[in-house]
């Protein structure tokens, strides 16, 4: 299986195209990789039912035991609890940051830390998280194993 | 992570005695200094390796709490129980007139290179994560 990268500085939205004969084993071993990061989540705007992108989400929150997705146009409320959303997305690069949220990891634009020891997660829609020292670890951790998987 | 468990609170109790007491026995021949509370001083040693593992084994209970204030607390909690502890010991046998200020300044600079350290190391850390941060986003 071959990969070829084009760059195109004329388009709004990168995508991947497959072009396929028969889906062999490493085709189909690609895609089971590549479906956490494009998978969809469900939730309620006020009445209305959507459906999410997980890559469209910067975070997701629990407030007043409600579980919020949050991306840069809307606030999605979802069923799912924090600890479900870390158990069946974390591929997709979602890590708990504090003990009420769980952040995007490909959605942090830098960190900067506090005199308390807290750091403070600037989000590329320019949102702030803040992310408890009980959770650096993990984070750290996530992170160095993201960077591991794109330098392969 | 936690660092210091159950199982090997006793053996980073010992390893830091021995250090301790080894960098005390080698400052002693380097000055030739006699020690005249020798067992004294011992026994302190070793009441501050097992305080100082103790306040050490907390951090990994109190980090769902601001640093600020827990460092404070440990600092307060570990400086009363050692002027507790020469009070007590003033009972049974004699302490040097400066008892008081010298374990205040012996627990004093260990927290406070302990928080230089840890405050180098977390800024040190997101730095590093910076850089992964933007190796992702470019």
């Amino acid at each position: 299986m071959k990969l070829i990268k084009t760059k195109d500085e004329t388009l709004e939205e990168n995508f991947l195209e497959l072009h396929y004969n028969t889906i062999d084993a490493e085709t189909t071993a690609v895609l089971d990789r590549l479906k956490s990061s494009f998978g969809y989540i469900e939730g309620t705007i006020g009445e209305r039912k959507t459906t999410v992108a997980l890559s469209d989400i910067f975070y997701f929150e629990t407030v007043d035991r409600k579980t919020f997705a949050y991306t840069d146009e809307a606030c999605v409320e979802v069923k799912e609890a924090l600890r479900d959303i870390i158990g069946n997305h974390a591929d997709a690069g979602f890590i708990r940051v504090s003990k009420s949220s769980v952040v995007n990891i490909y959605k942090v634009k830098k960190l900067e830390g506090d005199m308390n020891m807290r750091v403070i997660i600037y989000l590329k829609n320019d949102e702030k998280l803040i992310m408890n020292r009980s959770y650096r670890d993990e984070f750290y951790e996530a992170l160095k194993k993201l960077q591991g998987g794109n330098g392969q | 992570m936690k660092l210091i468990t159950k199982h090997n609170f006793f053996y980073i109790v010992c390893v830091s005695f021995t250090l301790i007491t080894t960098g005390k026995l080698l400052l002693e021949r380097i000055d030739g200094f006699t020690d005249r509370y020798y067992s004294e001083n011992i026994f302190t040693i070793l009441a501050i390796s097992i305080l100082g593992t103790l306040v050490l084994a907390t951090h990994y209970y109190l980090r769902r709490f601001p640093f600020i204030p827990v460092f404070i607390g440990q600092y307060l909690v570990t400086i009363g129980i050692v002027c507790l502890a020469i009070r007590i010991g003033q009972e049974f046998t004699d302490f040097a007139p400066t008892a008081y200020k010298d374990m205040i300044i012996s627990v004093t600079i260990p927290f406070v290179i302990g928080a230089i350290v840890y405050y180098v190391a977390f800024f040190h850390e997101i730095k590093k994560a910076n850089k992964l941060l933007e190796n992702m986003n470019h």
